[in-house]
């Protein structure tokens, strides 16, 4: 990329993050607060009203095994939404200024990512305050495992909005399925918990590969990433490749089409 | 030989249908396996043009013909349906008021915003920030929400953030219409030295004035197509002209009233002239032939104007003004010329018009026009040129 390139990507990361908190008074506070809020709330409905209990054996408090997880999702998730609709919510400028459209894919993937990353860290500060051992050491290794997620959102963003600039109806669709992938994905619950007929397929859903990769080091102490990390950056660059592919091909039809 | 800063060649515009949804579903099918939809509205038509550094050149028409797609193709935002578009250097537009902006923000905000939209890094834009807000002139508002802006700061702001980044190639859209008196002539001051640095220019504007002003050559696109193209007075008069003769043509139809054609002009012509439709110089001279008839022997009395394209009347005289009376030759018509030895007629789309009267010269009975067109490069103003000299002590 070059250095225009960057410079106009750092400020469109910006003014993202910033229009997350324009106009309200703390503005910063709450990027720290809601995941935490949201961290209390779920610790009280699964943890006191549902005593939601990991299976036996794993020995972890139900609220940890499902925050090391859901954060890491939801930064996906809403990296992919929002980066799929990019395009046609920057209609205005795409028809009127000459930019780098994958720019404003990049820039909206990236801001959603960074801000889900922030809480993140918040929460697991907190899980460690209160008590919940967590091995920090494994803290590399995971963040090499989001950094694929990361790629991952980035290939799917890019796809989708290239994608949803001709198939409206994906907009309305996306969200949903994204809600059958979060409940298909052992998020809230761990694999060991499903009949063994089911859970065989849930290897064949990539995502629990992630989780997985990202649960083992902070909760079990799997410093070291296995094979499968390997299997996902490959996974996880492919996508790209493709979305960029798709991107490409598609980008210059779409002030038509806007 | 120089490798021209903008090059087209041959370039197309075909907006695809995008109404129903599946229209839209077969197009993105289509630009998937082929890269190209079917189907769809043409603006533009196989435009070929270069623009050499240095260069200044004006993009004029009608509304719709084509002009904005024009500027949208050439700056990238919009890909052409087929021909080649090579450009080299920087490149900076002002497509639309305000384009780029984001109105929540504030316009310090936008402004680094839209200076990194065309390429300049934080420290190049710290360090020409006072320039720019020198430039934009709009006080404490730049820490105002642009959407507080009045549509002329809004234009200040913009232009004042692509006078900073000095680009290769500036392209404007008819954009500076909505500065006021002052900012407007600070803009053109602004290009005019741009120009002369060895800038490049390519502008959309209905003001020829302005494009007189700052452009050498001009293109004049009508329904997607050149339709001429070349040094700017030479286009811009025609353009004006025959927009002269399509307001004319409308309010003529209703004037067709025919009033008891007793004394008849039969011809007029311009004799010593090939075209009938004749192209003058400034200062030209020209003669009007005319051949008038009547019912009854009597001579009737030939009236002859100069009207511009429009209708406006610059001129007229009629033979009982002169005390003329006309003589019957010996095939019963009245043959008679006149002539002007030096039509001081500034540049612009005309018309002869000669009047049969009745020998009193009191009721018209019979009119003819005949076009004729005046060409020059002049910037005087208004309809004719007044012999005039500048004094000084």
């Amino acid at each position: 990329m070059t250095r225009e390139g960057r410079h106009l990507l750092a400020a469109l990361v910006l003014r993202d993050i910033r229009s997350r908190f324009i106009g309200s008074a703390s503005g910063w506070i709450w990027l720290i607060l809601t995941p935490l809020l949201l961290l209390a709330v779920y610790g009280f409905v699964f943890g006191v009203i549902f005593q939601a209990r990991v299976p036996e054996g794993l020995d972890i408090p139900f609220v940890a095994w499902l925050a090391v997880a859901l954060w890491p999702w939801l930064a996906f998730s809403e990296a992919v939404l929002r980066g799929s609709r990019s395009i046609l919510e920057h209609s205005s400028l795409i028809s009127k200024v000459a930019i780098r459209r994958e720019l404003l894919v990049i820039s909206s993937v990236t801001s959603a990512f960074l801000l889900h990353m922030v809480g993140y860290l918040a929460v697991l500060l907190a899980l460690h305050v209160l008590g919940t051992p967590l091995h920090f050491a494994g803290l590399p290794t995971v963040v090499v495992t989001l950094l694929t997620l990361y790629v991952l959102a980035l290939g799917l963003g890019m796809g989708l909005a290239a994608v949803q600039v001709f198939v409206r109806d994906l907009e309305q669709a996306l969200p949903t399925l994204f809600m059958f992938w979060f409940f298909l994905t052992p998020i809230l619950y761990a694999p060991q918990m499903l009949p063994d007929q089911y859970a065989r397929w849930l290897n064949l859903n990539p995502m629990t590969w992630w989780m997985e990769q990202i649960r083992a080091p902070l909760l079990w102490r799997d410093l070291l990433p296995d094979w499968s990390l390997l299997v996902m950056a490959a996974g996880a660059l492919l996508v790209l490749w493709l979305g960029w592919r798709l991107f490409r091909r598609l980008s210059p039809f779409f002030e038509d089409f806007l | 030989m120089t490798v021209p800063l903008l090059k087209l060649e041959g370039v197309s515009k075909v907006y695809p249908p995008t109404v129903q949804a599946g229209q839209r579903f077969r197009a993105f099918l289509q630009l998937l396996w082929r890269g190209s939809a079917s189907g769809g509205t043409g603006v533009l038509e196989d435009i070929s043009f270069e623009v050499p550094k240095g260069e200044s050149m004006a993009v004029i028409g009608g509304n719709g013909a084509g002009k904005s797609t024009l500027l949208k193709i050439v700056t990238g935002v919009l890909a052409p349906t087929a021909g080649v578009i090579e450009s080299r250097g920087t490149t900076a537009a002002l497509l639309e008021l305000g384009a780029g902006f984001d109105v929540e923000y504030s316009g310090l905000n936008n402004l680094h915003m839209n200076a990194a939209f065309l390429g300049l890094s934080p420290e190049q834009v710290e360090e020409r920030l006072d320039d720019i807000l020198a430039f934009a002139d709009i006080g404490d508002s730049i820490h105002e929400p642009v959407k507080h802006y009045s549509s002329g700061m809004v234009v200040r702001l913009g232009f004042a953030v692509v006078a900073a980044v000095r680009p290769d190639l500036l392209i404007t859209d008819e954009v500076l219409a909505v500065g006021d008196e002052s900012f407007q002539k600070k803009c053109i001051r602004w290009i005019e030295n741009y120009l002369a640095d060895g800038g490049t220019l390519l502008m959309v504007s209905h003001n020829m004035y302005q494009v007189q002003k700052l452009c050498r050559h001009a293109i004049w696109l009508d329904g997607g197509q050149v339709r001429a193209s070349g040094d700017v007075f030479d286009v811009t008069q025609s353009y004006l002209a025959w927009h002269e003769r399509k307001d004319a043509a409308e309010t003529d139809v209703r004037q067709q009233r025919e009033s008891g054609t007793l004394y008849r002009v039969t011809a007029m012509e311009f004799p010593g002239q090939e075209s009938a439709s004749p192209v003058l110089e400034i200062g030209q001279s020209l003669t009007v032939g005319l051949r008038l008839r009547s019912p009854d022997g009597r001579p009737p009395v030939v009236l002859v104007g100069l009207v511009r394209a429009d209708g406006t009347p610059v001129y007229g005289v009629a033979s009982d003004h002169d005390g003329l009376e006309l003589v019957v030759g010996d095939n019963g018509d009245y043959e008679v010329e006149l002539h002007f030895p030096s039509l001081n007629l500034l540049p612009g789309g005309y018309a002869v018009r000669a009047h049969a009267l009745d020998p009193e010269g009191l009721r018209v009975h019979d009119t003819t026009e005949q076009e004729f067109t005046v060409s020059g490069r002049t910037r005087e103003l208004g309809m004719v040129r007044l012999e005039h000299e500048w004094r000084q002590s």
